[in-house]
Parts: C-alpha cells; sequence; structure tokens
C-alpha cells in the first residue's frame, strides 16, 4: 500500500471522503476491498455524522417502529 | 408479501457489512419487505467472495418470504454481455438496477414507504419527484443504530467492530473466482419474476 492510498483510505475513515470518491480514485475498487484495504491499514469504518443525518434517522425510525414515539 | 415499509438494498455495503459481521438477520427485525435488485446480490456477492458470499445466498434461500430478488433490465443486460466478456465490471450497475426497481409503476403503492439502505448513493437524486416525499435513505451504520435505540440489538458499534475484524481476516485469503459462476446461477434461481414465477 503507498502513501497515496493510505491518504484516501484516511481521510475516509475520518469521514472526509464519500465510499464512492473513495472507490473512484482507488481504480473501482469495490466496497469489500474497501473494507479489506482499511483493514490492511488498520482503520476504521467511518463513523461521523453526515448533514442531515439526525433527521433521516428520526424518519426513517418512525416509519420502522410507527408505535414508538420517540422518534 | 405484505406490508406498509418496504426496505429496498440499494448498494452493496449494507449486505458486506451485515454478512460478514454475521448480522444479515437484524434486517429481518423490523417489520417490511425487502427488496435487493439482482444486480446489487450479484455484486455482493461477487465482491464478498472472500468475505462470505454463501452466507448471502444462503441468507436470501432461507428468507424468500420477505425477501424479494428483484429482476431488472440492468442486469439481464450485464449478464449477457458477461458472456462474451467475462471480466466485465460496470461501476454503477446495483445503482441503475435500484432505480429501476423503485421507479416501477406498482412499487410503493398508496401510503407505502421506502427506505434505502445504502453505504451511499446517489440513487434518491434520480428518483422521479413524485416518490421523494415517501423515501429515505439511511446507511448501515443509521439503521443499526434505531435498531440498538429501539433495543433490538445491543450494539451498533460491535457489528462494525466484526465487520471490520472480518475484514482483517478476509485479506488474506485468495479470491475464489471459481465461485462466480455459482453464484451467477444461484441468483438466478433467487430472482422472482413481478408475475410471481422464478425465473429459469
Amino acid at each position: 500500500m503507498d502513501q497515496r492510498e493510505r491518504t484516501l483510505l484516511e481521510a475516509y475513515s475520518r469521514g472526509e471522503m464519500t465510499a464512492i470518491e473513495l472507490r473512484r480514485r482507488l481504480d473501482g475498487a469495490t466496497y469489500g476491498e474497501v473494507l479489506q484495504r482499511l483493514a490492511e491499514a488498520g482503520l476504521k469504518l467511518p463513523r461521523a455524522p453526515v448533514a442531515g443525518r439526525e433527521e433521516r434517522i428520526a424518519l426513517a425510525r418512525s416509519w420502522m417502529f410507527p408505535h414508538d414515539r420517540r422518534a | 408479501m405484505t406490508g406498509a415499509l418496504r426496505i429496498f438494498v440499494v448498494d452493496t455495503g449494507p449486505l458486506i457489512t451485515l454478512a460478514v459481521a454475521r448480522s444479515l438477520d437484524y434486517l429481518l427485525f423490523v417489520d417490511a419487505d425487502i427488496i435487493i435488485p439482482d444486480a446489487v446480490l450479484h455484486e455482493a456477492t461477487r465482491d464478498a467472495a472472500r468475505l462470505g458470499a454463501q452466507d448471502i445466498i444462503d441468507w436470501v434461500k432461507a428468507h424468500r418470504v420477505h425477501i424479494e430478488i428483484a429482476p431488472t433490465k440492468a442486469y439481464e443486460i450485464y449478464d449477457a454481455a458477461r458472456a462474451t466478456m467475462p471480466n466485465l465490471r460496470e461501476p454503477d450497475l446495483g445503482e441503475r438496477a435500484a432505480v429501476e426497481v423503485i421507479e416501477e409503476p406498482d412499487r410503493l403503492q398508496g401510503d407505502e414507504r421506502g427506505v434505502l439502505l445504502c453505504e451511499e448513493s446517489a440513487v434518491l437524486k434520480r428518483v422521479v419527484v413524485r416518490d421523494r416525499a415517501r423515501i429515505v435513505e439511511l446507511s448501515t451504520l443509521d439503521f443499526l443504530r434505531i435498531l440498538e435505540a429501539e433495543q433490538r440489538i445491543q450494539s451498533a458499534e460491535r457489528v462494525f467492530e466484526a465487520a471490520e475484524e472480518a475484514g482483517r481476516v478476509a485479506s488474506r485469503v485468495s479470491r475464489l473466482d471459481a465461485q462466480d459462476a455459482a453464484t451467477r446461477a444461484a441468483i438466478r434461481g433467487l430472482v422472482k419474476r413481478r408475475d410471481g414465477d422464478d425465473v429459469p
């Protein structure tokens, strides 16, 4: 793994790059390959929040579990 | 299949992440029909050949009552082309197939709603405007966090840790290309025509 690839993976892991953008920059790598390259680099899957996420979660939760008024 | 909510798995990320974490059953913890476009299943099983493709196939077979593998023209054309170009790759095949499925006229009828489960996708931007109000995109992690909040699973974080651990193990195993033909045949066997007949 060269430094360029590691830099890209680190940016993805920090949530600074989308998976689509990462896969494009890695010459069309598949999601499974991304998962393995992250593991090889000792990096985590991204957990960072994205814009509008909380609203989407609340809406989806109310649809998935309509009995639950906490959503 | 019944229910007012449909979960469309529109890219490979959720299937691979949950499969390698041995957590595919979590998709069944919601009272909803699950729809997987044939091309997405193909890409996930092909991509996950070294991560557990057979697990995905077996899981779909075991839960056919709740899971529909939706046939698409996009995959049909791709599959035919691969007869002469075995190494053909179409990066946006799954996305095109997902759009095709979601936009079928008899999907999301009445007050039915759809959750697009994806790692990230531009699918929603390509869906016709009339459907956007009843469709929401959700990442695998956020789906898991909802289950955790509803106390259906213990920890979303633990699933991701398991997926990351599987990635480390899988990196030492070579791809089993010989599985590809068998995987494609299995997908053909799982595809259901909209009229209810199995695709031969």
